[in-house]
């Protein structure tokens, strides 16, 4: 009897009951529980030192002002009203949210059209291409950056004279005007290998008989894919939009980097990340950029929860 | 190729309806496989450049033909550069040394944490498990790049810039990494092998490294990829952190040399820059390369959690 009550406490439902009855619980299950604390920790001791206390001491901070004359003294949510006022933060915070309108939609298309046709095998070779596409992934930003901002170079970049060859004089990619663009290129060769494996995996999982009862029926190609394939996957795809979105809220490596190529062009409030770095670090007035990455973290955050959400409601939903 | 492998790729081709069956116009598949000839040319085009480049002279960066060699062939004169401080900036092999460091100190550890530490939450329940494990969870919504500044101002307290403790210990932080690794235990490692080795006598230590162990490989190796090359590619947080830049690792070693190069005159920095960013890149394609067989399904999972 002794062997099957050991048998039944280890799974969860069955720990919860014996947790409601407390005196029967077993100086046995207790000292398990305890072995599970020792698992977890070490990482809990990290994660507190290294996420939650920064996190909560930058909160704390971004209560406080520091004046030439008077010293630093606590002043509310003064911080977080000149963030909330400030023009340049939300200029920032609405060239992210543009780029991330164009940029993923974009992408988006590539990355599904290539993880159709492979998923599919009507192109030659995907298996080596697959390979390809997703070589980007493994490129640090700063290096995709510099490659980049080497192609593009306004005084010998490759790309500029092949502009100049096509008769447009003076045409510069790295210019106010192009800079958003030009990034937006760069973030499409960045992620669209990675956005088009998950797309792929996600096609394979699609069940074969399906598909095979459509060929029996005749269907053309393009119906399959629009009309079974496509929504099979739609919940991969929302959440890939999802995390995208998260990404696009941080630029910052490809901006900073390009700047060196052609300087003046990046502001110190051009994304809110950069926002956050020059006032905090460059300007050194911590308190405020601490106030403003709360604010950019509550951001990203809510785009969090919202995913999470739309996604449970279509589990429920479905 | 071994037996395993050659079983899978055939499983493979089985799965995959046969393309004649689509009844697609002729001339198709060939339009289709240009048009992923033209999405992968896109893709080599700023990898071509850079190892084309690598071989040449500042000079002949601004004036040959980019996508063509120029002589003279400099590549060995510029790798010996690399080893060399050639503007008083510092020294790329000794950055990229202290890539190799944080990413292997701050991924191992992200690794074995994670792994302690989702195998404790996926077997065990304890009091305020369920507390914790909804901190961790909430620690998969917070960015990295927004906890770069908040750690800068407690190391400002505590002495932690410019220590590499700084840089390490956060890269072993993965919130990701536990909930990968939590998700791999509770679907791979069945409870009746756990609980047979519990009858036995056996501690839950010993259970742990014996037998769960070892069934975890797999996931472990997607965590220590992912950590890996998040570590190797951070940015921001090593550039806020490091005023010294003997510290820095190749991202911010390349980042200041580019706002320099302009202005080094004879330091001749572009030719460094290119092949040094080239340097950079290749131990990640070859992790990838080497590790591939685990990312593929590491991926999905990881971007499920997100």
């Amino acid at each position: 009897m002794s062997l099957s009550n050991t048998t039944v406490a280890e799974t969860g439902q069955a720990n919860a009951a014996v947790r409601k009855s407390a005196p029967r619980r077993s100086a046995y299950a207790r000292r398990r529980g305890r072995s599970g604390l020792v698992f977890v920790t070490p990482f809990m001791i990290i994660f507190t030192l290294f996420m939650i206390v920064p996190l909560a001491y930058a909160i704390d901070q971004s209560l406080y002002s520091t004046k030439l004359i008077g010293g630093t003294s606590f002043s509310g949510f003064a911080n977080y009203a000149s963030v909330l006022q400030s023009g340049p933060f939300w200029g920032g915070v609405i060239r992210v949210v543009i780029f991330g309108a164009i940029q993923i939609p974009v992408m988006l298309a590539i990355a599904t059209f290539f993880a159709t046709i492979f998923d599919l095998g009507v192109a030659k070779g995907g298996r080596f291409f697959r390979a390809i596409y997703f070589v980007p992934f493994a490129v640090p930003i700063v290096v995709s950056s510099l490659m980049w901002g080497f192609l593009f170079d306004p005084m010998y970049g490759p790309f500029n004279r092949f502009m100049t060859a096509l008769g447009f004089h003076n045409f510069n990619w790295l210019s106010s005007a192009l800079m958003l663009p030009t990034i937006i290129i760069i973030a499409i060769w960045e992620w669209t290998g990675y956005n088009c494996i998950i797309l792929y995996t996600a096609l394979k999982s699609v069940p074969r008989d399906v598909v095979e009862a459509a060929i029996l029926d005749d269907t053309p190609l393009w119906k399959i894919v629009l009309r079974i394939k496509l929504p099979m996957v739609r919940p991969a795809l929302i959440m890939l939009v999802f995390i995208n979105m998260i990404g696009a809220m941080q630029l910052f490596v490809e901006p900073t980097i390009l700047n060196t190529y052609q300087p003046g062009v990046i502001t110190d409030t051009w994304t809110p990340v950069i926002d956050i770095y020059s006032t905090s670090i460059s300007n050194g007035e911590y308190q405020l950029g601490a106030a403003m990455a709360v604010v950019l973290a509550i951001i990203i955050v809510a785009i969090s929860v919202a995913s999470l959400a739309f996604r449970n409601r279509r589990r429920e939903l479905g | 190729m071994n037996e395993s492998r050659r079983l899978e790729r055939l499983a493979e081709r089985d799965a995959v309806i046969p393309v004649e069956l689509y009844g697609l116009k002729r001339g198709t598949v060939t339009v289709l496989t240009a048009c992923c000839v033209l999405f992968a040319v896109f893709t080599l085009i700023p990898l071509a450049w850079v190892i084309i480049n690598s071989t040449k002279t500042q000079a002949n960066i601004f004036q040959s033909f980019g996508f063509w060699f120029a002589s003279p062939f400099e590549f060995f004169h510029t790798f010996a550069n690399l080893f060399r401080d050639v503007d008083g900036d510092g020294t790329y092999s000794n950055w990229f040394l202290n890539t190799v460091l944080y990413a292997a100190v701050g991924g191992g550890g992200a690794t074995v944490l994670s792994a302690l530490g989702g195998y404790g939450f996926a077997r065990y329940r304890f009091t305020g498990s369920q507390l914790l494990f909804g901190a961790v969870i909430a620690g998969l919504l917070v960015p990295v790049t927004l906890v770069a500044v908040p750690l800068y101002l407690v190391y400002a307290k505590v002495h932690l810039i410019n220590s590499i403790w700084g840089m390490i210990l956060p890269s072993m932080v993965s919130p990701i990494g536990l909930y990968l690794m939590r998700t791999y235990v509770t679907l791979s490692i069945p409870r009746e092998l756990t609980d047979a080795a519990r009858i036995d006598g056996a501690g839950e230590l010993r259970i742990f490294f014996k037998i769960a162990l070892p069934l975890m490989v797999p996931g472990l190796m997607t965590v220590l990829l992912l950590s890996v090359v998040a570590t190797w590619n951070n940015y921001i947080l090593p550039l806020i952190i490091f005023s010294n830049n003997n510290l820095y690792p190749a991202t911010v070693g390349l980042g200041l040399w580019s706002q320099h190069a302009t202005t080094s005159g004879d330091a001749n920095l572009y030719p460094l820059l290119v092949l040094g960013g080239l340097v950079t890149i290749i131990p990640m394609i070859a992790l990838f390369a080497l590790l591939s067989r685990y990312w593929r399904s590491g991926l999905l999972l990881g971007s499920v959690a997100n």
